[in-house]
């Protein structure tokens, strides 16, 4: 739970303060100073982006990459069928379905290839609770969408923008209100009085 | 060299829309920079739809503005707050850092405006010198010539992208699938449209631009865990000592040179030539324990070097029409958008444009030095905004903005689709940047491939015996299948050496 | 039991820490420093600087007092990351400096230190800075 940021402990201070030393100031030695002269450039980088990583979520297992690569190939396998449809003509002559066919080729062995590597992958993310969030997030936009053209565009801006606010960010009802309003008046002054912008609105 | 459009482009960049774009553009790239989140590719996405109403040339100074005004933004907070802005300032967080900690902020802000600057300007010279040269030669390129040029391309921007060259190239090909929706020019059959009248037409590239990389970065950012906060920074000394500037100015043209020839390289880019000019640096230098405890070169060379890697990115999109990098692929699609097709003929046809945009280079390097020292405390304070009040506003402004391009709900839809799959995609690890690319590069690659096997009869082996077209593909095999077999043939040594160190061990 | 301290770097923050100090001492008991930036943006002006950190690291050590600060930003309220915090650490009193504003203030700005008042479930001692020419 105790975290110290990156500039909280500065050099001098990690020896010999037992009654002041963050609880994390020690877990990343270098976390308040340059990297050691010691460490070479590769090693550096790699440590500026573990702080990144910090505040993702953690990498997915084998299985998920097992997935991601499946789909992969039922992507490469649906286009490739696809492309039959189209005509595949021949190296003479190429069809519509030629190029397609290609790629979707291709498409295939790579995912394939995805497969036989998913136990060394280590670059996919876990989905987590906040990936809830994200679902949130498309679900407004969806929303937004759905209903722009029957009620114009400011109500459910603002709704939008009520939502993200508020749940997705954790701001206080106060702030979140204001801002929604604020900007939608905002997009409503640029994009229908000054631009003139044909978009669907109510008011 | 004909002197003439040259003059004439500088006529172009003093007129005063041009020269209130490039200014805006700057500032926004600036911006971007500073703020973590959105990057210059997915600014210039969500901006697209300000180029429709301006025109072409105004609309590509103002993007490349951005480009390059992001390069310097990125430096402000890796230096202030150890926080790269940008992944081609990750390298100045070492030395620039330090500097700060040790009071000299100031000198390290400074000593990267001026070296980005030289860079920029020693990249736009070289290329106002270089590029017509390029175009003039590849005015004989013919469609083989262009199917290994693109094929080429696009591997290199996957290979050398951020993330596992597999799933980028994996990337390029779902990317180039999706050029292919829609009309077919040859024959006229519609493909992958699915009866659907909104595709008949192939898929707009705006769309997929803005969801993939706007919408698809802020949904992204929204699983972020909170990072720790600093207090506010306090920049005092403004400007390096003469000390300082003679000695970075090695690494001040050093870096330019490194960043130049970077940058042109297809995937190469400002991330690599900030690590490579840092690199060189310390390698050349006398007490190279300096590096990382706040030695000016290592905030010059990289800072010099991104800069000039950033402008000669520009090169291949405006002599070949190949962009580079992903932000290159968002400026070729805007530049499509205008009715503008990039390639050799562009300096000769519209030398206007050509001109306009690389002088407007100078322009825009000249007002990033002037303004960046001022500026750094607006900086520091737009730092205090919430990422949680700014994701919203940028969703709406990329919902709303995707729909004045048609007037059309259906974009909106897309805009949705593609930002659901853009946030999959660097959730999963692909980088959308050689979708994109592959995307716009993918109908110029078929019609040319298609064009070259009707020439060559069905031949393909024909391509190796025209030498460019050869050469070209013969670097794409190699560029392809090298690593991978190095790194398989890696594998195997590895396993096979273990069973020989544990007798070591047991003794 | 510990004495936890709701830290700002301003005048309120200042006194709220030099009374939890004394009040640790006179308790025999360890000061919890919760420095708690609202997250999201890289930079607060709520963040205590490192030197600030520095410095009541000192001081707690002239008092043999033992220190831990928190810097963790928080999402959300306030009011409710204070109270958690103490429920946490069990603390045997929340320390908060406050100030004085008028009511419109308070209607359109809430306060934080009216919340933890009046919902904690342990003692809270409320303090305002000094006004002192000495």
């Amino acid at each position: 739970m105790t975290s110290a940021p990156q500039g909280s402990t500065g050099p001098g201070s990690h020896d010999g303060s037992p009654a002041g030393a963050t609880a994390a100031g020690t877990a990343q030695p270098a976390a308040g100073g340059a990297p050691a002269p010691e460490m070479d450039l590769a090693e550096a980088i790699h440590q500026v982006e573990a702080e990144e990583q910090e505040v993702r979520p953690p990498a997915a297992g084998p299985l998920s990459n097992v997935l991601v690569a499946v789909a992969v190939i039922v992507l490469g396998v649906a286009a490739l069928v696809g492309s039959s449809a189209l005509g595949l003509g021949s190296a003479r002559s190429p069809d519509s379905g030629t190029f397609p066919l290609l790629v979707s080729a291709l498409l295939v062995l790579l995912g394939l290839g995805l497969v036989a590597a998913a136990r060394r992958t280590e670059d996919a993310e876990r989905f987590t609770g906040a990936s809830w969030l994200v679902a949130a997030g498309l679900a407004t936009m969806v929303g937004f969408v759905a209903v722009i053209g029957v009620i114009g565009f400011e109500i459910p801006a603002a709704l939008l923008a009520f939502v993200w606010l508020r749940f997705l960010g954790h701001e206080s009802w106060r702030s979140s209100v204001l801002i929604s309003l604020g900007v939608v008046a905002a997009f409503y002054l640029v994009f229908v009085v000054a631009l003139s912008v044909p978009i669907p609105h109510l008011f | 060299m004909d002197l003439a459009p040259v003059i004439d482009g500088f006529g172009v960049v003093l007129e005063p829309t041009n020269l209130l774009y490039c200014l805006i553009g700057v500032v926004i790239g600036m911006l971007i920079g500073v703020l973590p989140g959105l990057g210059p590719a997915a600014t210039i996405a969500i901006l697209l739809p300000v180029t429709f109403g301006i025109e072409p040339v105004t609309a590509i100074i103002m993007l490349s503005g951005i480009f390059y005004g992001a390069q310097y933004g990125g430096t402000i907070t890796s230096v202030l707050l150890r926080l790269p802005g940008e992944a081609s300032s990750v390298v100045t967080v070492f030395d620039g850092h330090a500097l700060a900690r040790q009071g000299k902020a100031g000198t390290a802000l400074g000593i990267a405006a001026i070296g980005s600057f030289v860079g920029g300007t020693v990249s736009i010279i070289v290329l106002s010198l270089v590029a017509p040269l390029v175009a003039s030669f590849a005015l004989d390129f013919g469609p083989p010539e262009y199917t290994a040029l693109a094929l080429l391309g696009i591997l290199l921007v996957s290979t050398v992208s951020s993330g596992d060259r597999l799933k980028a190239v994996i990337a390029a090909c779902v990317g180039l699938l999706l050029a292919t929706v829609g009309r077919d020019g040859f024959t006229g059959a519609e493909r992958f449209t699915f009866g659907n009248l909104q595709l008949a037409d192939g898929l707009d590239f705006v769309p997929i631009a803005m969801g993939l990389f706007g919408l698809g970065e802020i949904l992204y950012n929204l699983e972020e865990r909170h990072r720790s906060v600093q207090a506010p920074a306090v920049v005092a000394n403004v400007w390096p000592s003469r000390a300082d500037l003679r000695q970075s100015s090695g690494a001040i043209g050093r870096g330019s040179v490194i960043g130049f020839l970077l940058g042109i390289l297809p995937g190469g880019g400002a991330t690599l030539a900030s690590l490579a000019a840092y690199a060189v640096e310390k390698k050349r230098a006398k007490h190279p324990e300096r590096f990382g405890q706040g030695a000016v070169e290592g905030v010059a060379a990289p800072e010099t070097a991104n800069n000039a890697a950033a402008t000669s990115s520009f090169i291949p999109l405006l002599t070949l029409g190949i962009p580079a990098n992903a932000t290159m692929a968002v400026i070729f699609g805007a530049l499509l958008i205008q009715g503008v097709s990039p390639g050799p003929q562009l300096v000769t046809q519209e030398p206007e444009l050509f001109w306009g945009v690389v002088n407007s280079m100078y322009i825009g390097n000249i007002l990033l030095l002037i303004m960046s020292i001022p500026l750094v405390g607006l900086f520091v304070r737009i730092l205090r905004v919430r990422a949680t009040v700014l994701a919203p506003i940028t969703v709406l402004i990329t919902l709303i903005g995707v729909y004045t391009v048609n007037n059309s709900v259906f974009d909106i839809m897309l805009v949705i689709v593609f930002g659901a799959l853009g946030y999959l995609m660097k959730k999963l690890g692909f980088d959308p940047g050689p979708l994109v690319l592959a995307f716009v590069l993918g109908s110029l690659l078929e019609d040319s491939l298609r064009r070259s096997l009707l020439i060559f009869d069905g031949d393909p082996t024909q391509f190796f015996t025209r030498p460019i077209s050869g050469v070209l593909l013969v670097v794409f095999l190699l560029v392809a299948l090298l690593p991978p077999v190095r790194a398989a043939l890696r594998r195997r040594r590895a396993a096979t050496r273990t069973p020989d160190t544990t007798p070591k061990e047991l003794v | 039991m510990t004495v936890l301290v709701g830290f700002v770097p301003t005048p309120e923050g200042e006194a709220a820490f030099t009374a939890g100090l004394a009040e640790a001492r006179r308790r025999g008991e360890d000061l919890l420093v919760l420095n708690t930036p609202r997250g999201g943006a890289p930079v607060s002006a709520d963040a205590a600087p490192p030197e600030l950190v520095e410095q009541q690291t000192a001081r707690a050590q002239a008092d043999s007092v033992g220190l831990e600060v928190r810097q963790a930003p928080h999402s959300g309220d306030l009011a409710d990351e204070v109270l958690r915090v103490a429920e946490e650490a069990d603390a045997s009193v929340i320390v908060i400096g406050i100030r004085r504003r008028s009511p419109v203030g308070k209607l359109l700005m809430g306060s934080s230190a009216q919340r933890i008042l009046l919902d904690a479930d342990r003692p809270v001692l409320a303090v305002k800075p000094q006004h002192d020419a000495g």
